[in-house]
């Protein structure tokens, strides 16, 4: 396949740039770099020469318990070319640029990473939980998010003005 | 409904022909309100297809009155609970069940509105909505079948006619 | 104030709500009756999958996925057997495979008619509502038939499909997809061909190619608004290759073509269903799967074409039972984006129609 090692050797190009690593995984390319390349990575994935990765598929986030990874999937709409970005944020200091100003549809996901980990993306638009209350305390999809025991769940909380 | 209690319940309408003026109007009132329910629309989750289709063609809920889904809780008396109720919800689901005017049942249709399903140890769930507000009527099954909505109605119809009998049951009398 | 100037009015609608199919609210802003901000409020749902799903073992999260998409509870199973399949290199037998396909379209024309039904019911349609209904309870059955269940079907497994369907479920599906002719041309002329429903969706809520792909929107929503764009034919996933079939485009962009758009997909479904009973070879139904799932490390990004949209399971293993991470890229979560931007500058009326074109199911919108 021509096409796809044109693709390999740009992404390859491009982590040399961004000092990231390339790895495959089940004919995935998986590109990792440091948060604060991200923006410039995705940038220049959105406007690879051969098989633009254009379109923002899926963001999530990961707690690999020492770090936490934000991952992109990449794909496009015109053709089968697909990456996925990691990018590695620290634990103590989970901070990242966000990436609506290059997709809108980042919004709710971001805010969705946030909600679960606890991860701040810089320059969002309105960075709220989105899925627990307000005043919920705690990330949970955190490995070291401890479950409330059921007796105390079971406490109907009061609702909130506006609610 | 078993036989025995049926046959009670056929005594006791023998003796109601003898009965008191006031006694006979409650009663009439009972069997209104149990023969005529208007569920509130509190579609949750997955249960709510199944509530959906119990109003559909097939299994048709206007066979017994109960058709006249309401979207408003101040014109409702039953409150169906279809679906999963997470601890974001319960203080509206509460909000809900106190719009609505007096007397008034709720049944707790799922597992999940039962006692937290399949999610119950979620960080985000409460075991059961009868933590919330009063609860009737359970029907177990994830999600129950409409045949199941339509029995815990009846019971809940059965419930509604004959207060005191079951008064009496719930003691094991 | 000069008297044509009127105060902005905020409206609650939801959660609890008819036209919302399930727990949605939305908070919209009102100048006289014309929207000029929403802000939609979604997580009334949220169960935890994720979260649950890593003190789960494999094989059992599998039902918990039905849970997402109710409406097409198949698919979500499929999606989810096919990562785990692709992380074993698990291997599944022919005729599970088609019959994984048969249902997999059976839930998509489900599914379709619940859209159609509900965006009739948005719209005080009672009878377009209850015609749908009336043709949803025959795949129910052969659901039941199969699997013994009626709306949560919990059909698949790692490595092949649970039940081999009885004699009985043949003739039904025949009978269904022989019927399905005149079902179409009934909805067509109780729901489509009315006049109040044209006149309600047409060139309403236009959301443009570009926005729709900037925001990321997939399934139906983004091929309405003309883009060619679909999994089965772009990453032919099971065997959806060896399939004749049409990715239905449209270029309306209105919320008539969202809508109108799921019946071309029902007629396309009916297409595929045709030429899997054709083709379905004998054989066994499940692959020689060990007994207890133990995948090696790795992690793996899968994704299907739901009924309302690409629906992805992103799971990584690290060797034990149970997974380390299992991500859903829900649909309608995503596709939900829309509305805030697209809804804007139309009446209060036209939100809802908008909204139930969607197609927008709170299970899979929450986890």
């Amino acid at each position: 396949m021509e096409n796809n090692e044109k693709f390999k050797l740009q992404v390859t190009e491009l982590a040399t740039r961004v000092n990231g690593e390339v790895e495959e995984s089940f004919g995935v390319l998986v590109l990792k770099v440091n948060a604060p390349y991200i923006i410039e990575t995705l940038t220049a994935a959105k406007q690879f020469a051969d098989g633009p990765c254009d379109f923002l598929h899926d963001l999530c986030g990961m707690d690999l318990v020492d770090h936490f990874e934000v991952v992109y999937q990449l794909t496009s709409l015109r053709g089968s070319q697909s990456l996925r970005v990691k990018a590695i944020v620290n634990r103590e200091n989970p901070v990242v640029d966000s990436v609506t100003r290059i997709w809108q549809g980042a919004n709710y996901l971001e805010r969705e990473a946030f909600d679960m980990f606890g991860i701040i993306f810089k320059g969002h638009p309105n960075l709220k939980r989105i899925y627990m209350w307000d005043d919920f305390e705690g990330y949970p999809l955190r490995k070291d998010y401890v479950t409330e025991p059921i007796e105390l769940r079971n406490i109907t909380r009061t609702r909130i003005e506006g609610e | 409904m078993d036989v025995t209690l049926e046959k009670r319940l056929r005594d006791d309408e023998a003796l109601m022909d003898k009965n008191f003026v006031v006694t006979n109007l409650d009663s009439l009132l009972n069997w209104a309100r149990g023969h005529s329910f208007w569920p509130v629309t509190l579609g949750l989750a997955c249960c709510a297809i199944e509530m959906m289709a119990t109003g559909g063609p097939r299994y048709d809920i206007s066979r017994f009155g109960w058709e006249v889904f309401r979207a408003s809780p101040r014109q409702a008396d039953v409150m169906i609970v279809a679906g999963t109720c997470t601890r974001k919800m319960a203080p509206l689901l509460r909000r809900i069940y106190d719009q609505m005017p007096e007397p008034k049942w709720v049944i707790a249709m799922g597992s999940c509105a039962n006692a937290g399903g399949p999610f119950v140890d979620s960080y985000s769930m409460m075991a059961g909505v009868d933590k919330v507000v009063p609860v009737d009527v359970y029907i177990p099954g994830c999600p129950p079948r409409p045949e199941s909505l339509l029995y815990g109605l009846l019971q809940l119809q059965y419930k509604v006619s004959n207060p005191a009998k079951v008064r009496l049951m719930k003691h094991g009398k | 104030m000069s008297i044509n100037e009127t105060e902005e009015l905020i409206l609650n609608m939801g959660p609890q709500h008819p036209s919302m199919h399930g727990l949605f609210r939305m908070v919209i802003h009102l100048e006289g009756e014309t929207v000029t901000k929403i802000v939609p409020k979604i997580g009334y749902l949220h169960r935890g999958m994720e979260k649950l799903a890593e003190s789960r073992t494999y094989a059992q999260f599998i039902p918990y996925t039905d849970r997402l998409d109710y409406l097409a509870s198949p698919h979500n199973n499929w999606a989810y057997v096919q990562t785990v399949e692709k992380l074993m290199g698990v291997v599944v037998p022919e005729r599970a495979e088609y019959l994984r396909v048969i249902f997999g379209e059976l839930a998509r024309i489900a599914s379709h008619q619940v859209c159609i039904a509900s965006t009739a019911l948005d719209m005080a349609g009672w009878s377009a509502w209850s015609y749908a209904f009336r043709d949803r309870e025959r795949i129910c059955d052969m659901y039941e038939m199969t699997a013994g269940s009626r709306l949560t079907v919990n059909i698949m497994r790692i490595g092949g499909i649970s039940a081999e369907p009885p004699a009985e479920f043949w003739p039904a599906l025949q009978s269904f997809l022989d019927d399905t002719p005149e079902m179409l041309e009934e909805y067509y002329g109780i729901f489509f061909g009315n006049e109040i429903a044209q006149g309600r969706l047409k060139n309403v809520g236009i959301l443009s190619k570009e926005l729709a792909e900037n925001l990321s929107i997939t399934g139906p929503v983004l091929r309405a608004s003309g883009v060619n764009y679909d999994v089965r034919k772009a990453e032919p996933y099971s065997i959806y290759d060896r399939f004749d079939f049409n990715v239905p485009v449209r270029n309306g962009c209105d919320s008539y073509d969202r809508t109108i758009i799921r019946m071309d997909e029902i007629v396309e479904s009916i297409k595929i269903i045709k030429q899997a009973l054709r083709d379905i070879p004998e054989g066994p139904i499940m692959a020689k799967v060990p007994k207890v799932i133990k995948p090696p490390v790795g992690e793996v990004y899968h994704r299907v074409e739901n009924p309302k949209g690409e629906l992805g399971f992103y799971i990584v293993s690290d060797g034990t039972t149970k997974p380390a991470r299992v991500r859903i890229r829900p649909a309608t979560f995503i596709n939900l984006q829309m509305l805030p931007i697209v809804a804007l500058g139309w009446k209060i009326q036209d939100v809802v129609a908008i909204f139930a074109t969607l197609d927008a199911v709170l299970g899979e919108v929450d986890k």
